[in-house]
């Protein structure tokens, strides 16, 4: 298995104060690693550092090294990173505009489209890829805003696929959702581990277990245990992981 | 304290917020009723197109109307771009250090600097140190560095009220940050930026402390041709004709302030008009 990204004794701080301590992680090209953990225990923060999203926060500082294929993505620029490694948030954000404009936003601004007539293309491929195309097709103009919820969270996840990145973040995707609609968005995902490197975040063991090869286990700010997925709910090595797994605490 | 019934304690609350309300009321009521009454029969098509005559007792009021639009169109020129880009340099790019603190306290009190102030200013620095003169570029330049600080708040919280959260989808899908402000933040902050901008030109348009010291002029028998020129002004020639010549005919004063109030209150109206509309589409 190749390595995607490499984490190298990251710490993060908000105001000085340690919320993730010397973390060292692999994640393989093509797979979807699940991060589970109680609240507070870093996992929004790892995802944010990974897409330097809160690099926009003044009281944030790092210190380690993540490496994306061999590059320091501390030292790429950030547009170009963000591009290369999309992150999906809990709350759904659809920008107020129509749904067909939603995706072919960025691609255009990025200047990924050399002519107009590539847009529909492109806003087709994203929907479909992300299970919505059968549901929108009809009203690609109307408002994105009056999408469902779960409709919402899976239009941004065709605008992330319409830029085509190589990694996709998620954190907690289907928090607000009912289980059809997080059935949907889980089998989008899914399907999009043939071609995209995945980290999922997620509060829900059964959500992991379905969908991810491996799953990391945080606790406040530490990484507990690392494993395949079916061992990790099977047989953890440690106390603690079994303890958050078999809801004894967190 | 005598302890009043819940009931009755009630009804008086009431009644002394209602009394207030009509308190703040009326007196525009009754200013805009009397004005009304004793100019609109001043108000003809020669009133509002021609030059005054017979010392200014007769013939129109063009040239102050003229006036009063050339330098505000001038300011708001001015000062509009300056104030939105300078509120989105405040709101979306400068770091939050004691330097953006003091500047953002400055702006927020600046605006409330007396006009008479701007006045002198101008005086000192546009019309004798620039040498601009006694003119419209003067006025409109003291105007706009008056009316900058407004701008420059209203723009702010018009761009603020963008929730963060676009801001932030935007910049993950990797869109620069000026983009986002070019495509995301401005295009929903634009109805708030308008709605400040219309209401600060009716605001300027009725201002006389500043243009009395740096652009207009007593009477001038021609209209404005360059903006070198000095101008009548509605505000001044209302004053001046109030005050200054004798005998002069009531309903052309109240004339004069009544087309004044007419321009005002339709600035104002094209403002809430502007903020409905904007509202009804927004789509969050
Ligand atoms: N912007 C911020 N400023 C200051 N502290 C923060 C900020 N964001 C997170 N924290 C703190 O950092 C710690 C880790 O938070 P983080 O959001 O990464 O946890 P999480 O594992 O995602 O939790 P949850 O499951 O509730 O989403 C918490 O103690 C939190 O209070
Ligand atoms: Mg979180």
């Amino acid at each position: 298995m190749v390595d995607k990204i490499k984490v190298k004794d990251l710490s993060c701080y908000y105001n000085k104060k340690c919320v993730l301590e010397s973390l060292s992680i692999n994640i393989a090209q093509n797979e979807i690693l699940s991060i589970i953990g109680p609240a507070n225990s870093g996992k929004t923060t790892f995802l944010r550092t990974l897409n330097r999203m809160n690099d926009l926060d003044v009281t944030y500082s790092r210190t380690g090294k993540v490496y994306l294929v061999g590059d320091n993505i501390f030292d790429m620029n950030m547009e170009n990173l963000r591009k290369r490694i999309g992150m999906l948030f809990a709350m759904p954000i659809p920008l107020p505009v129509s749904i067909y404009e939603n995706i072919i936003y960025a691609p255009k601004r990025l200047g990924l489209i050399s002519k107009k007539s590539e847009q529909d293309a492109i806003v087709e491929q994203a929907l479909k890829d992300a299970s919505l195309w059968n549901e929108v097709k009809d009203r690609l103009s109307s408002s994105a805003m009056k999408l469902s919820g779960g409709q919402q969270q899976r239009l941004c996840i065709a605008r992330i696929l319409a830029i085509n990145p190589e990694v996709i973040l998620f954190d907690e995707p289907c928090s607000g959702l009912d289980p059809i609609s997080t059935a949907k968005v889980e089998e989008s995902m899914i399907e999009l581990k043939q071609r995209y490197t995945i980290v999922l975040v997620t509060n829900n063991v059964k959500q992991a277990s379905r969908v991810s090869s491996r799953t990391a286990f945080f606790l406040m700010g530490k990484l507990v245990e690392i494993d395949k997925t079916d061992r990790l709910f099977v047989s953890p090595k440690e106390k603690r992981t079994e303890d958050y797994i078999t809801g004894r605490f967190g | 304290m005598i302890k009043l019934n819940p009931k009755l304690s009630q009804k008086l609350s009431y009644t002394i917020l209602f009394l207030a309300t009509v308190l703040a009321v009326v007196p525009v009521v009754v200013i805009i009723f009397i004005i009304i009454k004793n100019g609109a029969s001043a108000i003809t098509w020669e009133f509002l197109t021609s030059m005054p005559k017979d010392g200014m007792r007769g013939g129109g009021i063009l040239p102050a109307i003229l006036g009063t639009l050339s330098i505000v169109t001038c300011a708001i020129a001015i000062t509009l771009p300056i104030g939105v880009c300078a509120a989105i340099y405040l709101s979306e790019y400068a770091k939050n250090n004691l330097l953006t603190r003091i500047v953002k306290l400055a702006i927020v009190n600046l605006a409330g600097v007396p006009s008479v102030v701007y006045g002198l200013f101008g005086l000192a620095i546009f019309v004798m140190f620039l040498k601009l003169g006694v003119s419209i570029i003067a006025g409109a330049l003291t105007l706009s560095i008056m009316e900058l600080p407004v701008i420059i708040t209203t723009s702010r919280s018009a761009l603020n009220s963008v929730p963060y959260s676009f801001r932030e989808a935007s910049l993950s899908l990797g869109v620069s940050r000026w983009q986002t402000v070019r495509y995301i933040v401005l295009p929903n902050a634009i109805p708030g930026i308008l709605t400040g901008a219309i209401l600060s030109i009716s605001r300027i348009s009725g201002e006389t402390a500043t243009i009395l010291f740096t652009a207009a002029a007593f009477s001038v028998p021609h209209l404005p041709h360059s903006v070198l020129d000095q101008v009548m002004t509605l505000p001044y020639h209302l004053y001046i004709i109030s005050t200054q010549i004798p005998n002069m005919p009531e309903n052309v004063i109240f004339g004069t302030a009544l087309v004044l109030l007419l321009m005002v209150l339709t600035m104002s109206f094209v403002a809430i008009v502007t903020r409905i509309y904007f509202r009804k589409r927004r789509k969050w």
